[in-house]
């Protein structure tokens, strides 16, 4: 673990690129192409090398860095973790942790590294991330758990990638929460920033999907208010997010995702079953009843009435 | 001699098992895919609508056209159970739009990602991360997230329409986005106008223009693999113009014909998890090539008639569709009329019993998605992937489509080019 560092680098106009390894687990490629999304990768090239990435050019292929195990400053994780799942014939049990050992920092891409996600639902009881399984620190690398930044998301959004990439690349510290998620891009919900929460704030709920109006909160199955990512502040592909196209949050950042009923409301006695993040049942019906008393006719109505 | 060979740079991995005679020439190719996800039992039991949020996650590349497939589906469904169903044409055109966009980044990332970086590779040339490509690829998902919310992984289309309600702010960016992809195109990958590269085609002048596509070309020429690559000569379209070509003889296409095939796949003793899909119980080619064929399109069919289904008419008919999407898309963007609601609410889901097929041509080829579901829920659901039909693996007497196409090719690193140009999907395969 002492391959060098671009701190202490000699040559300050060339500096050391850091050395990244992109490895992958069960996956669907999507947080590869999300990736490859971000407009300014050029520049991000510029501080990293891809030893080795499944689709960019990189020094090493698959079969050569099963082999090699070669040390790397990063490794990206993306993908669910099973022991037994084979890359270039190699078992992953084997394969992740030695990389992991010869590795400095690891990321855990997308929430099926991060938590099991999407593809743990196949088989629960063998497939988990690589540090948790659900809510759980019990995957195969608890005992590195110093090293890993888990940027849960399904996909990951490129633009998280990349500042977590260049706060190593300076040495500066990333704060982490509780699931080792970088505080600055998941202390935000997805609720803030959304178009809607003016909507929300007077419980106007949206009648129906396809409407720039309305809330989805109430009955559509928004999951935002209790949902961690700056969704709403990164804005995806540089120009939206899924409610600002009308599309309720499904809560993909978090240990839970993929939960069920993804595009209704689960309520109890018709309020919403699942509050606002920290915010008590009865504040929220307090506030809920005085909103709904007032009728603000602007929000009824439709936000620009002669689109045609 | 046997060898075995993992391929890289695809969505996943396969594996190659060639069976090559003393002068290295390829006797024989059997094609495996080692992994597998459950994503048809991950769907089942499940409500019909979360299909929406999970179909889309089979393929980080084309996660949209597994979200048109799943959208369709269900309403057919829908009719199948006896409801009525409306989708506006405004719709209608902007699912139709983000789905071609996907094919169009599809495209431009297998040639700069997988054909020009692997035949440079074989040539022993340099070969350096397309920045050019990457970009102009994320410029056509933000065009796409305009509409979609996100690429990848959007779930804005939904039975009834779609979430979204733009305005012409969104519209107006879409074509400005529209313009400097067709600047791209234009100069960097055809080295022509748009308009004119059909003519090219017709006049056999193709290979003398100047882009990124003539130089991918005349690597293959060099390699000496331009007119090789020939296989069943038999292709199918199951979506939009379905319609199947046996040769020089057409008909209709109907998803009836389809079947399975999974006496290779491991549970029953074999080497791959990858079932083979049938048409008629033979393989047929789909994808680009044959929808240029089956819709007529002037430079392909001409392109066809003189080399035949090979490697440079199947290279070709690939950047030739996505010259016409981009035609499509700006014809689409500008005839929208924004006056027409984007969703029309149908009845509520948990009324509906039934069963449901929806098919799309993807990026590589026709895509299904087949479910029977009960007051709402999934009871059962299945998938057949496009690689399915072009990478099935058949027997000696009975060849799929790429394994005919790398029989015969002069040594191994050319059989799995040729492998190449069908735009191999592990992921989508082994769902
Ligand atoms: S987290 Fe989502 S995007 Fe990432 S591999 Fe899993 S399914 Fe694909
Ligand atoms: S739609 Fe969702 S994210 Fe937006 S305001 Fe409503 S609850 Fe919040």
């Amino acid at each position: 673990m002492n391959t060098p560092s671009p701190k202490i680098s000699t040559m300050p106009s060339k500096p050391v690129k850091l050395r990244v390894i992109w490895l992958q687990g069960i996956t669907c490629n999507g947080n590869t192409h999300s990736f490859l999304n971000d407009p300014s990768l050029g520049s991000l090239l510029e501080c990293i090398e891809f030893i080795h990435h499944p689709l960019l050019p990189c020094s090493k292929t698959l079969k050569e860095v099963v082999k090699k195990l070669p040390k790397s400053d990063i490794l990206i994780f993306e993908g669910a973790y099973r022991a037994d799942f084979e890359r270039a014939e190699i078992r992953m049990e084997s394969l992740l942790m030695s990389l992991a050992l010869r590795t400095k920092h690891i990321i855990s891409l997308g929430s099926c590294a991060s938590f099991g996600g999407i593809f743990k639902e196949s088989a629960s009881e063998h497939i988990s991330g690589i540090l948790f399984d659900k809510e759980s620190e019990s995957g195969p690398l608890h005992s590195l758990r110093k090293k890993v930044i888990t940027l849960s998301g399904c996909p990951i959004h490129p633009k998280w990638i990349s500042f977590v990439i260049d706060m190593i690349v300076q040495g500066k510290k990333i704060s982490l929460d509780e699931y080792r998620r970088p505080k600055e891009l998941y202390g935000y919900l997805v609720h803030n920033g959304c178009l809607r929460n003016e909507y929300f704030e007077w419980k106007v709920d949206s009648d129906h999907f396809g409407t720039k109006e309305g809330c989805l909160y109430y009955a559509q199955g928004c999951q935002g208010p209790f949902t961690h990512g700056s969704c709403n502040k990164i804005l995806w592909n540089g120009v939206s997010s899924k409610t600002r196209s009308g599309t309720p949050c499904v809560g993909c950042t978090e240990p839970s995702f993929p939960r069920t009923e993804l595009f209704t409301t689960k309520t109890y006695m018709s309020i919403p079953a699942e509050m606002p993040l920290g915010v008590p049942k009865r504040s929220y019906l307090a506030l809920a009843g005085a909103a709904k008393s007032f009728h603000i006719k602007r929000l009824e109505g439709k936000l620009i009435d002669d689109n045609s | 001699m046997i060898t075995h060979e993992l391929i890289e740079r695809i969505e996943g991995e396969a594996i190659l098992d060639f069976k090559t005679d003393k002068s290295g020439i390829v006797e024989e190719a059997d094609i495996r895919f080692v992994h597998f996800r459950g994503m048809e039992a991950i769907l089942e039991g499940r409500n019909a609508l979360d299909a929406l949020v999970i179909a889309p996650r089979v393929c980080g590349i084309c996660g949209h056209s597994h979200l048109i497939a799943a959208v369709r589906m269900i309403e057919s469904a829908y009719i199948d159970a006896g409801f009525s169903l409306t989708i506006t044409p405004k719709a209608h055109s902007i699912r139709e739009i983000t789905l071609k966009c996907e094919l169009i980044q599809n495209h431009i990332k297998w040639l700069y990602l997988v054909m020009l970086h692997e035949s440079g590779k074989l040539l022993g040339e340099e070969v350096n991360v397309s920045l050019k490509a990457l970009y102009v690829t994320s410029q056509i998902n933000q065009l796409s997230a305009l509409f979609s919310g996100q690429w990848p992984h959007s779930s804005y289309a939904i039975p009834g329409g779609v979430t979204c309600d733009p305005t012409h702010i969104e519209v107006m960016q879409a074509l400005k986005i529209l313009s400097e992809v067709e600047q791209f195109v234009g100069k960097e990958v055809l080295g022509c106008p748009l308009e004119k590269f059909e003519l090219h085609l017709k006049n056999d002048s193709h290979r003398a223009l100047e882009g990124d596509f003539s130089k991918l070309l005349h690597r293959f020429e060099r390699l000496n693999l331009l007119n090789s690559g020939k296989s069943h000569g038999r292709f199918l379209v199951l979506g939009e113009n379905a319609g199947s070509l046996d040769h020089s003889e057409r008909s209709g296409a109907d998803v009836a014909l389809v079947s399975e095939d999974s006496s290779h796949t491991f549970t029953h003793g074999g080497k791959t998890h990858a079932k083979n899909a049938l048409y008629n119980g033979a393989f047929y080619e789909t994808g680009p090539l044959a929808r240029a064929l089956i819709t007529e399109r002037q430079g392909i069919a001409s392109l066809y008639q003189r080399y035949g289904d090979c490697a440079q008419t199947r290279l070709s008919a690939r950047i030739d569709e996505m010259v016409t999407l981009i035609a499509h898309v700006r014809l689409l963007l500008t005839s929208l009329d924004l006056s027409q609601p984007s969703f029309i609410p149908p009845s509520h889901i948990e009324s509906i019993s039934g069963s449901g097929v929806g098919i799309v041509e993807a990026p590589r080829g026709s895509l299904i998605h087949r479910a029977r579901i009960e007051r709402g829920k999934i009871v059962e659901y299945s998938i057949i992937t496009p690689t399915q039909w072009n990478l099935g693996n058949g027997t000696a007497s009975n060849l799929g489509v790429a394994q005919r196409a790398m029989i015969g090719a002069e040594s191994i690193t050319k059989a799995s080019l040729i492998f190449r140009t069908f735009d191999v999907c592990s992921v989508c395969t082994t769902h």
